[in-house]
């Protein structure tokens, strides 16, 4: 008898913690390799999305759900555009009472590279997320079927008209699947003190940019400030050198093979690149320098110049933050000024025209129940409302993605955020970022190879031979 | 009781779980990964199988070759300069009269310390403005140095924090080793007038060879997983002059997309470590003698 217990324990025992494995094993299993029964069938939620389910919708009592809300505002320099994302949050909380939201914040290069993309290939991307629009983002994915179409939620919404015409990079066959929260121009930020200190033109014409630059750089002070430990940042400049040089419809070629990476134009874009890191324009070690170290050296008064994207104009605001705190570079509030680049020399193509990108939004997973979704309809209202886009130009410098009134936009105050306007204004043309155009590959390779150009271990050429080669495979990978 | 134990199938019940979970979490992974190898998985969207083009383009891509090449730098650092000083300076801690137990202790606490954090830290130390090693070089004259963003000098960077993470770890390995001889082995060699070089290096090393031999084990293991603290430092850079295979393999998978890529890059990594293991144990551990004092 005694026996016989003690072998009915053990294997009951045996058999619990088997069980027990068992239980968090499936877990596991769903956690470890969701993308292998995801990628057999890239879109199971599409059709989910596309007719409620009945016995949901008839349900009156709604259970309290949480959903997931990433986003990339973090850090210091992006406290503006946070307020605005609690703020429409609360609206949200007001319409769907039963909703509570996790803050997932993320650096904004790490979700866009990173994180997203492997949530989007393992098909578990959170309810709401921060999207980056374009071939290589937002349309890559909701080809793939992973992004909610917005197109219904817009109609009834009737908020198709009220956008710029700035969707296209957004859309796939004429159905919407991402909004953009702004705009922004990238142009030259130039520290005024400085450039009188040292008796200096505005950098408004290549003469007087370069003399600028030749004068700093006697005087021990950076010319340009830059921090390339991130591709994405030196590309921004060689993206308009690209406009100026190549001509602004040079870059939406790419993708359709009409311009070529290695084409003497942008070849010269490229070089025109190198010989300003020859000359020794940019900060030195700007390899090891991050996008916040740059924004720091410019501050710091280190550099007389920077080429970035017009949402830095909060940064040098006088005005408080809700919690009274001073940005970031209140300190040369009203000594910074904002220009398009120069125009350059023998460049072809109108050598006014201006970047203008409406990139950076957000996008929703295609897999939503049906209070789910009316939480998005309730954040796509909340957030696409003429308050807050006011809201984004005055508080954070963002450029309105929808149309706003002359009598909105004369509310605007701040001298460089009116600078940044005029120069939009006054520039004939725009042209997008090639981030939003070219496929994440040959995007990827643009910043391996101009790292390498800063480095002095390819030449202008070598980098537009390689860049070529990975965007000749993706255009015939495409067809 | 006695019967049931006698019964194999208790056995397997009891292993069962843990054979469950290794099968999930290796086996099946590790399946999975070798059979992307030979796809164009983009993570997103319908594979095709491509035979072995993967791993003919890996074979062909300078900035894999360089990435292997910086897995074998840090492998040559570690066993070649770090393990001849870890020897010095365990032995120079074993003969300290006084305060032994803190230098262990102080030798010992960077292993104890999170890879991120040491990757921040060092960061710090190398600052090109404000950190340490540049404040004290100007002392003297030298101008700033960017340790991080000069491709000749961020993979030497890189090898002095990983060495300064990992070298207490097996000070105190080998430092037990030593204190495990015998001190009159020790005290007869003194009578016989040996020096303290000529102790350490005639009679303590070779005693403690066999722990010397896992030490080195260790480090060709290590430096061939370093990953964390090259994608904290630089991410790979500059311009790909620190990437290792892992983080270049991370690259390729994640940030390009390149799923299939990516997992053939993994087989080889998996298929160097195998074979640098293997020639290791052939040439070097089954020499191996038992030392009996």
């Amino acid at each position: 008898m005694k026996k016989k217990l003690t072998s009915v324990l053990a294997v009951s025992m045996a058999m619990s913690a088997f069980l027990a494995a068992c239980g968090g094993g499936n877990d596991g299993k769903n956690a470890a390799s969701p993308s292998a029964s995801e990628s057999a069938s890239p879109s199971p939620s599409a059709s989910e999305s596309a007719s409620p389910s009945p016995s949901e919708s008839a349900a009156p009592k709604v259970e309290p759900f949480s959903m997931t809300v990433r986003h990339i505002q973090i850090g210091e320099p992006r406290k503006f555009r946070l307020a605005i994302l609690n703020s429409v949050l609360d609206n949200v909380k007001k319409d769907v009472p039963e909703v509570s939201f996790e803050l997932d914040g993320v650096e904004d290069s790490v979700n866009r590279f990173t994180k997203l993309p492997a949530e989007m290939a393992a098909g578990n991307p959170p309810k709401i997320f921060s999207l980056f629009a374009g071939a290589g983002d937002a349309q890559k994915y909701a080809k793939a079927g992973r992004l909610l179409d917005l197109t219904p939620i817009i109609d009834e919404l009737g908020l198709k008209d009220k956008f710029l015409n700035v969707l296209d990079p957004w859309s796939v066959d004429g159905k919407v699947y991402g909004l953009p929260i702004g705009g922004n121009t990238e142009g030259v930020f130039y520290n005024k003190e400085l450039f009188a200190k040292y008796n200096l033109e505005a950098p408004t014409t290549w003469d007087a940019l370069i003399k600028a630059a030749d004068t700093f750089k006697q005087n021990g002070i950076a010319p340009i400030a830059v921090g390339s430990k991130a591709g994405w940042v030196p590309n921004m400049f060689v993206n308009t050198l690209i406009g100026r040089i190549a001509g602004e419809n040079a870059n939406a070629g790419f993708i359709t093979g009409e311009t070529k990476w290695n084409s003497p134009d942008v070849v010269a874009a490229y070089q025109q690149y190198a010989d300003f890191e020859k000359k020794g324009y940019f900060t030195k070690g700007e390899l090891g320098k991050t996008y916040d170290d740059m924004l720091n050296d410019f501050i710091a008064g280190k550099a007389g110049m920077m080429f970035d994207g017009s949402w830095r104009n909060s940064a040098f605001t006088d005005q408080l933050d809700a919690a009274g705190k001073p940005a970031i570079g209140a300190k040369l509030a009203g000594k910074v000024s904002y220009i398009a680049l120069a125009p350059v020399p023998n460049g072809k193509g109108d050598q006014t025209a201006m970047n203008a990108n409406y990139a950076e939004g957000y996008g929703f997973s295609a897999d939503l129940n049906d209070n789910e979704k009316a939480v998005v309809k309730s954040f796509v209202k909340n957030l696409f409302s003429d308050e807050m886009q006011l809201r984004g130009l005055l508080e954070d410098g963002v450029l309105p993605s929808m149309k706003l009134s002359d009598e909105a936009l004369g509310k605007v105050t701040s001298p460089l955020l009116k600078e940044v306007l005029d120069a939009l204004k006054n520039s004939s043309k725009t042209f997008p970022h090639f981030d939003q155009i070219v496929q994440s590959k040959v995007y990827s390779e643009t910043e391996t190879q101009l790292q390498k150009l800063i480095a002095g271990k390819a030449t202008a050429q070598q980098v537009g031979d390689a860049i070529q080669k990975v965007q000749d495979a993706e255009n015939a990978a495409a067809k | 009781m006695k019967s049931t134990l006698r019964n194999p199938y208790v056995y397997l019940l009891f292993v069962l779980p843990t054979i469950i979970l290794y099968c999930m979490f290796f086996i099946y992974p590790t399946i999975t990964s070798f059979v992307y190898g030979f796809t164009n998985w983009d993570g997103l969207n319908h594979k095709a199988f491509i035979g072995l083009d993967n791993f003919v383009n890996a074979f062909k891509d300078a900035e894999f070759r360089s990435s292997i090449w910086n897995n074998l730098i840090i492998l040559l650092f570690s066993s070649c300069i770090q393990v001849p000083l870890i020897v010095v300076f365990a032995l120079l801690i074993s003969s300290v009269k006084r305060f032994q137990g803190f230098y262990k202790t102080t030798v010992f606490m960077p292993s104890i310390l999170s890879t991120s954090i040491i990757g921040i830290l060092w960061g710090y130390i190398y600052n090109p403005d404000v950190g340490l090693l540049n404040s004290i070089l100007k002392n003297f004259g030298v101008e700033t140095i960017y340790w991080l963003a000069e491709p000749k000098l961020a993979m030497f960077s890189i090898l002095v924090t990983n060495a300064w993470q990992w070298m207490g770890f097996y000070i105190v390995l080998i430092l037990a080793a030593i204190l495990a001889i015998p001190k009159d082995i020790d005290e007869a060699a003194m009578i016989d007038g040996a020096t303290g070089v000529q102790r350490a290096w005639y009679l303590t090393v070779p005693l403690i060879k066999p722990i010397i031999n896992v030490v080195i084990m260790l480090s060709i293991a290590g430096a061939l997983r370093v990953v964390d603290i090259v994608l904290v430092m630089t991410g790979g850079g500059p311009a790909g002059s620190t990437d290792v295979m892992a983080s270049y393999m991370v690259n390729k998978a994640i940030k390009f997309g390149d799923y299939g890529y990516g997992s053939a890059l993994s087989i080889i990594i998996f298929a160097i470590a195998l074979i640098l293991t293997a020639l290791y144990q052939l040439l070097i551990a089954r020499r191996q003698e038992r030392i009996e004092y």
